[in-house]
C-alpha cells in the first residue's frame, strides 16, 4: 500500500533486568519503541540509562526478561542463539564505539567477513566490497590492516562491514567516542549520505551532541525508560 | 577470507607462543619416534632371534606337544608338509626338526640337555641361532652321520673338545631309554647361559633312526617368515592345508610364552611412558588454545554480533588446533629426521654398559640402541599426537562459542 510506513524495529513493553550482587537493576524499563525503514534516529541519555542495553537488545545480541521485540518482521523473543546469529547477519549492521575490526584482516576482509558467512560467491562479494569501500572514502585502502589505518579510517572500514550486507538497520553504539571531531563530522556525513541516498536505517546510541544534531529522531532514555521521542529533522 | 586462512593468520598472531607449542609437538614426535622406533626395533630382534633359537616364528607340531614335549608326539608326513610350507608367500624357510631332552655324556661326565637335531641342507645361519654362533669346528654335512654341534658350557662341562665323543641318552617312541654316539663337529657360544650349557645339534637321519621315527617324522616344523608382524596371518594359513589337519599351528607367543610375555611387559611401559609424554604435549596445547581464545574474547563478541554463529565460532577454533596440529608435526618431523638417521644407521652403543650378551627374556638383546619404525607406527605416531591436538582444542573452542556476544564485547 501507497506510503504505509514499515517498521524495522517494534519493541513492545520490553524489560531487561539485570542482577547485581543480591539486587535487581533495571537496565530497561518497559519500553515501547518503533523505528521506521529509512530513520537516523538517536538513542540518548546520560552513561547508564539503558541507550546501550536497548541496541544490545535490538541486536539480538541480549535478550529481554520480558516483552517482545521485532526486526524486519522477525520476533527475536522465540530465537536460540543460532537462530539470532542469522537474524544479525541478514539484517542487522553493527558499529562500536571501539572499530572492532579483525586485526588479521585487511580492510577488504573486514568488509568482506559478513558476506562470507552469508555464503555470497566471492565475484559478488568483490562487487560489493569494492563499491562499498568506494562509497566510504577508502577506495584504494583495501590492502590495509586496522594497525596500518588511522581511528577514522576504521570507523569507516566498520561501517563498510555494516553496510555492505544491505541489512535492514544499523545499529551505531557510540560511533564517534573514540575519534577527534572533524573526523567525528566526516563520519557523520558520510552516514548521513548512506541514509539519504541508500536509504539504510541507522540507530544510534550516543550522548554526543553533533550526534544528536545531526538525527532527524531523538528518543531520550532516563534510568531505561524513554522520557521523550522527538521528531526533530 | 574462508575460515582456514583466518585460522592459519590467528595462530601466528603469537609467534613466539605458537613456535613453542608447535616445539612441544614436535618434540613429542621425537620422543614417540625413539621410543616406538626403539621398540619395533629390539622387539622384532627379539623375536627373530627367538625364532631362530629353533621354533620359528610359526611352529607345526603334534597336537599337545608345546604342553607337554615328549618324544612319542610326532609329526608325520613332514615332507609334503614343509614342502607345501615354502610354497606359501611370505616364508623365508622352514625347517623340519626334532626337538628333546637329552642326557648327554663324555667320559669323565653326563650332563642334562636338550637337542635339536636337523637337516644340514635346510639350516642357514640365518635362521639358526646355534649354527650362527658356532665358534669352534663347523655345522656337521651328512644328516645320517655321527656328527654334533655342542654349546661352549656344556662343552666345558663334559670336558670334551672338537672330535671328541659324547654319547646322547634319551626315549623313543615306546618310552624306552635309547642312546647313540656322536662326535664333536662343532661349538657355538651364544652368549645365553640357559642355552651354551644344555643345547646340542644332532644329525636329523641319527636321531630319527634312534627314536624310532620314520623318515618323514618329526617333531615340529619351524617357519621362519619374512616380517614376525605376520606370524598370526601365516598360522592361519599353515593351519588350513591339507597336511596340516592333524598338527597344532602356534605363533611364537604361544611357543616361547615367556618372550612374549616379556615384550608385553615392555611394551606396556612404553605406552605407558608415551601416554604421559602426551598428555603433557596436551595440557601445553589446551593452555595455548585457551590463553589464545580468552585474549580474544570480545574479537569473538564482535564476531559473533555480526552475525557468525557459535558453531562457526567453535570450528574456527578447532582449525586453528588443526594448523597448530600440522606446524608441530611438521616441525616435529624436521627435527626428529635426522635423529631417526642416526639412529637407525649408527645408534647409541651401551655394550661398556650391558655388555655385548646381554640377554632379556631367554634372548640376546642388541647392546646398540637402535630405531626402526614401521608404517603403521610412523602413522600410529602422527596420527596420534594429531588427534591428540585435535582434543585438547575441543574445550577452548566449545568455550569460545559459549559465551553470550553480550558479555564479550563488555570484554577490554
Amino acid at each position: 500500500m501507497a506510503g504505509e510506513v514499515k517498521h524495522i524495529v517494534r519493541m513492545q513493553d520490553v524489560v531487561k533486568t539485570y542482577r547485581q550482587g543480591k539486587v535487581d537493576v533495571h537496565a530497561v524499563n518497559n519500553v515501547s519503541l518503533e523505528i521506521e525503514e529509512g530513520d537516523f534516529a538517536v538513542l540518548c541519555g546520560p552513561s547508564g540509562s539503558g541507550k546501550t542495553s536497548i541496541l544490545n537488545l535490538i541486536g539480538g545480541l541480549d535478550l529481554p526478561s520480558s516483552g517482545s521485540i521485532w526486526v524486519d518482521d522477525v520476533d527475536l523473543s522465540t530465537l536460540d542463539s543460532t537462530a539470532l546469529s542469522e537474524v544479525r547477519k541478514n539484517r542487522i549492521g553493527f558499529v562500536f564505539q571501539a572499530y572492532n575490526l579483525i586485526p588479521v584482516m585487511t580492510a577488504y576482509e573486514n568488509a568482506e567477513f559478513v558476506l562470507n558467512l552469508q555464503g555470497v560467491s566471492e565475484a559478488e562479494c568483490r562487487e560489493r566490497v569494492m563499491q562499498t569501500l568506494k562509497a566510504v572514502g577508502l577506495e584504494g585502502l583495501e590492502h590495509r590492516r586496522p594497525d596500518e589505518m588511522s581511528g577514522g579510517q576504521q570507523q569507516r572500514v566498520a561501517i563498510a562491514r555494516a553496510i555492505v550486507t544491505r541489512p535492514a538497520i544499523v545499529l551505531a553504539d557510540e560511533p564517534t567516542a573514540n575519534v577527534d571531531s572533524h573526523t567525528a563530522e566526516s563520519l557523520l556525513d558520510l552516514m548521513q549520505l548512506l541514509n539519504r541516498e541508500q536509504g539504510i536505517t541507522f540507530l544510534f546510541s550516543t550522548h554526543d551532541q553533533h550526534v544528536i544534531d545531526r538525527a532527524r529522531r531523538v528518543v531520550r532514555i532516563h534510568d531505561g525508560k524513554v522520557q521523550a521521542d522527538e521528531v526533530v529533522g | 577470507m574462508n575460515l582456514n586462512k583466518l585460522a592459519w593468520r590467528n595462530i601466528w598472531r603469537r609467534k613466539r607462543r605458537t613456535m613453542i607449542t608447535a616445539f612441544s609437538i614436535g618434540f613429542g614426535v621425537m620422543l614417540a619416534v625413539t621410543f616406538t622406533g626403539s621398540g619395533d626395533y629390539t622387539y622384532t630382534n627379539m623375536i627373530d632371534m627367538g625364532a631362530s633359537m629353533g621354533m620359528g616364528h610359526v611352529t607345526v607340531e603334534p597336537v599337545g606337544y608345546n604342553l607337554k614335549p615328549t618324544l612319542d608326539k610326532r609329526l608325520t608326513g613332514t615332507e609334503a608338509l614343509h614342502k607345501q610350507i615354502m610354497t606359501l608367500d611370505g616364508v623365508a624357510n622352514a625347517t623340519v626338526r626334532i626337538t628333546g631332552q637329552a642326557m648327554f655324556a663324555s667320559a669323565r661326565k653326563s650332563v642334562g640337555g636338550a637337542f635339536i637335531a636337523v637337516d644340514p641342507a635346510f639350516e642357514t645361519e640365518a635362521n639358526n641361532l646355534l649354527m650362527r654362533s658356532i665358534v669352534e669346528g663347523s655345522l656337521f654335512s651328512d644328516i645320517g652321520g655321527r656328527g654334533a654341534v655342542i654349546g661352549s658350557k656344556l662343552a666345558k662341562k663334559l670336558h670334551v673338545g672338537i672330535g671328541k665323543k659324547i654319547v646322547y641318552t634319551t626315549t623313543d617312541t615306546d618310552g624306552e631309554i635309547v642312546s647313540d654316539i656322536a662326535r664333536v663337529t662343532g661349538i657355538f657360544t651364544t652368549g645365553i647361559d640357559m642355552v651354551d650349557g644344555v643345547m646340542a645339534l644332532l644329525p636329523m637321519a641319527s636321531v630319527q633312526k634312534t627314536l624310532n621315527y620314520a623318515p618323514d617324522e618329526a617333531t615340529v616344523i619351524a617357519v621362519i617368515i619374512k616380517d614376525q608382524r605376520h606370524a598370526e596371518a601365516m598360522r592361519d594359513r599353515i593351519a588350513v592345508l591339507p597336511e596340516a589337519k592333524n598338527a597344532a599351528v602356534l605363533t611364537w607367543k604361544k611357543s616361547q610364552p615367556d618372550l612374549a610375555g616379556v615384550i608385553a611387559f615392555d611394551k606396556a611401559g612404553n605406552y605407558i611412558s608415551q601416554f604421559l609424554v602426551g598428555l603433557l604435549i596436551a595440557v601445553g596445547i589446551l593452555n595455548t588454545m585457551l590463553m589464545s581464545v580468552l585474549e580474544r574474547t570480545r574479537e569473538f563478541g564482535v564476531m559473533m554480533a555480526v552475525g557468525m554463529s557459535p558453531g562457526v565460532l567453535f570450528r574456527l577454533v578447532m582449525v586453528e588446533s588443526f594448523w597448530l596440529a600440522i606446524v608441530g608435526l611438521l616441525l616435529g618431523i624436521l627435527i626428529t629426521a635426522p635423529w631417526y638417521y642416526f639412529l637407525y644407521n649408527t645408534g647409541i652403543d651401551f655394550s661398556g654398559a650391558f655388555g655385548s650378551d646381554f640377554s632379556y627374556g631367554g634372548v640376546i638383546v642388541d647392546p646398540v640402541f637402535k630405531a626402526r619404525l614401521f608404517k603403521e607406527s610412523i602413522m600410529a605416531i602422527l596420527g596420534g599426537l594429531f588427534m591428540l591436538a585435535l582434543l585438547a582444542g575441543l574445550y577452548p573452542a566449545w568455550r569460545a562459542g559459549r559465551i553470550p556476544p553480550v558479555e564479550s564485547l563488555k570484554t577490554i
